[in-house]
């Protein structure tokens, strides 16, 4: 009687006995999954006494705000700041820089224009570590190294943001452009003024994915950066683990978990706002509208 | 890293592979022009040179300088030496290339079956659409966006020898005090650990794509004609996914070759170098040893083993489709 009842119920859902047990275990595997980002808030409010401790708390008894100021002890202000010019600027420009030859490469024609697409494809092979050391090299002679250009200029050329337009804009309706040409917009305006506004989904994706790729980026700026003032964020806070002997040892993990819960806020707070852009445009390359 | 490992490998992934084709198609087909000859837009230069400059300047030319680098001694000071092929033989002779080589192997084995594996089982977790799978998405997913230093320090935090939560769990199953980053045995395991769970968002949005283009018609005939669950999985689902898991584990493979930051923030490739990465060394050799010449040359090594791997990768994936 009751098992008829279930039954009927779960094949409404597309479902079987056996999901009954598979539902709340894969559920628990996804809490556990994201249990280190509550351990680390947890710690992060904690009293130092009270973390490098077997008593397991969870829930802090005690609660302070001290590991946040102490962070501040540190020049993570200037360092917030670097990352903030740094991850803004360089997804600014690729992100328009992306746009406008995505746009050119999809809709114009002129010699050379496939070829150029397809060592932009072809560069794909090459990993960036390949390049770092000449690059580096290359930056200290000009005496670029520790300078805002450093951190920029090498991550506009994300051949992604290019590839992520052209796919859009090789499925625009051409009628608009004739449209507006026909009533004398040149191609500047028409650009400008008719496909970059239409163009909102990619350079939302294209946005927030290359973001987030400046904003975690750490081999090319631990590398470029000497001064301790041009670090950005992640390069400065990775200098918190506890080492033996120093002050953060007798700290412990509470401020260092206070500055990556900081470091980590952006990124998780853009994710969780605009996951759909990110997932699709991870997935496919490209967001179709 | 995130996409710079899609990027970095250049493997389209899977819904596009059919469009690469296809573009490819319309390109060459529009490259001819058509029966109406059409004037050539000056303005598409102008338009691509703004991306194109600096990609060239900071992408293309660095890689194009650095086979010159390889051949020469050189540090920050002071002008480049020519030594020719210098660099690459004593690469061979020098045991801590070695050593970071046979490391980099031991993190592929440990994290591509992982990644692989656990990002399949979640993604077919998450595509029943179960109540609240939306949420387990995001909390599968969420590792992925933060920065190396935040899995670093977390994982190192999580992982202490004596307050770590991971070990005072593990001592009720009767393990006790690990010495999970300070001990050559382990300190490899341990930065395992934390790039499982950084890495896996990707190779489980990956699956989830594939998993979302099965017809679930396929999947339902099969389940009235009395398929159980396992099969179902091996004789429908599978088939549709064998493209896409060749394509996680080579993206995977690629981008743990790649393996620094986590290694650098929890271990910096210690104890007695049992954690260090090819990355990691040249890094040493660069920024500590002041040896550009020489870290160029490791790293080019390192380029080739990538590009070797891929075009196995590539191979194998046309013989299958």
């Amino acid at each position: 009687m009751m098992s008829a009842w279930l039954d009927e119920r779960l094949e409404r859902r597309g479902l079987e006995r056996a999901d009954l047990f598979i539902w709340p275990l894969g559920l628990a595997v996804a809490v556990l999954w994201a249990l280190p980002f509550v351990w680390m808030v947890s710690t992060s409010f904690k009293f130092p006494s009270d973390v490098m401790t077997r008593d397991i708390e969870w829930l802090p008894r005690r609660v302070t705000l001290d590991n946040y100021i102490k962070v501040f002890d540190y020049p993570v202000i200037r360092w917030g700041f670097n990352s903030v010019v740094q991850a803004t600027l360089s997804t600014f420009l690729c992100v328009l820089f992306g746009a406008m030859a995505g746009y050119a490469l999809a809709r114009m024609r002129f010699p050379g224009r496939d070829a150029l697409f397809y060592i932009f494809l072809a560069s794909l092979m090459i990993p960036t570590e390949v390049s770092v050391i000449p690059l580096l090299l290359g930056f200290i002679k000009m005496g670029w190294a520790s300078t805002y250009q450093a951190l920029i200029l090498p991550s506009i050329g994300n051949v992604f943001s290019v590839y992520i337009f052209r796919q859009f804009f090789m499925s625009f309706p051409k009628e608009l452009e004739e449209a507006a040409k026909m009533d004398g917009a040149g191609p500047f305006n028409l650009f400008f003024c008719i496909a970059l506004p239409l163009a909102r989904a990619p350079a939302i994706a294209a946005s927030v994915i290359i973001f987030t790729l400046n904003w975690n980026n750490f081999l090319w700026p631990l590398l470029v950066t000497f001064d301790e003032s041009m670090k950005t964020l992640p390069v400065g806070v990775a200098a918190f683990t506890p080492v033996v002997g120093t002050r953060t040892q007798i700290e412990g993990f509470s401020v260092a978990m206070a500055a990556v819960t900081i470091l980590s806020v952006p990124s998780l707070l853009l994710f969780c706002f605009l996951q759909r852009y990110f997932i699709q445009g991870l997935s496919q390359g490209g967001v179709k509208q | 890293m995130l996409v710079a490992q899609i990027i970095a490998t250049g493997l389209p992934w899977p819904r596009r592979y059919a469009d690469i084709e296809m573009t490819t198609a319309t390109l060459q087909g529009s490259s001819d022009f058509g029966p109406e000859p059409r004037q050539t837009d000056r303005v598409g230069y102008l338009l691509v040179a703004f991306f194109a400059l600096p990609f060239f300047l900071f992408n293309i030319l660095p890689v194009l300088f650095g086979f010159y680098v390889s051949f020469t001694r050189w540090s920050i000071v002071g002008s480049p030496k020519w030594v020719g092929f210098d660099n690459f033989s004593k690469a061979f002779h020098d045991q801590w290339v070695g050593v970071a080589f046979k490391n980099v192997l031991f993190y592929g084995l440990i994290i591509v079956p992982c990644v692989t594996g656990f990002g399949l089982l979640f993604a077919l977790f998450v595509n029943k659409r179960y109540p609240l799978s939306g949420l387990a998405r995001t909390l599968f997913f969420a590792p992925t966006v933060v920065s190396a230093t935040v899995i670093g320090l977390v994982w190192v935090w999580m992982l202490d020898t004596q307050y770590g939560l991971v070990n005072y769990y593990l001592s009720f199953l009767g393990f006790h005090d690990i010495p999970w980053l300070t001990s050559t045995q382990w300190s490899l395991i341990g930065v395992s650990i934390a790039s499982v769970w950084w890495d896996l968002g990707l190779a489980f949005v990956l699956f989830l794509a594939a998993l979302q283009d099965i017809p679930g018609e396929i999947v339902e005939a099969a389940r009235v004609d009395g398929a159980n669950r396992w099969q179902r999985f091996k004789h429908v689902i599978l088939p549709h996914l064998r493209p896409v898991i060749s394509m996680v584990v080579t993206l995977q493979l690629i981008s743990t070759l790649r393996i620094f930051s986590q290694v650098y923030v929890m271990t910096n490739g210690g104890p007695a170098s049992s954690s260090s990465s090819p990355i990691h060394y040249i890094y040493n050799l660069a920024i500590v040893r002041n040896l550009f010449g020489y870290a160029a040359a490791v790293s080019l090594m390192l380029f080739a083993l990538i590009l070797v791997i891929t075009a196995v990768q590539r191979i194998f994936l046309r013989e299958r489709a």
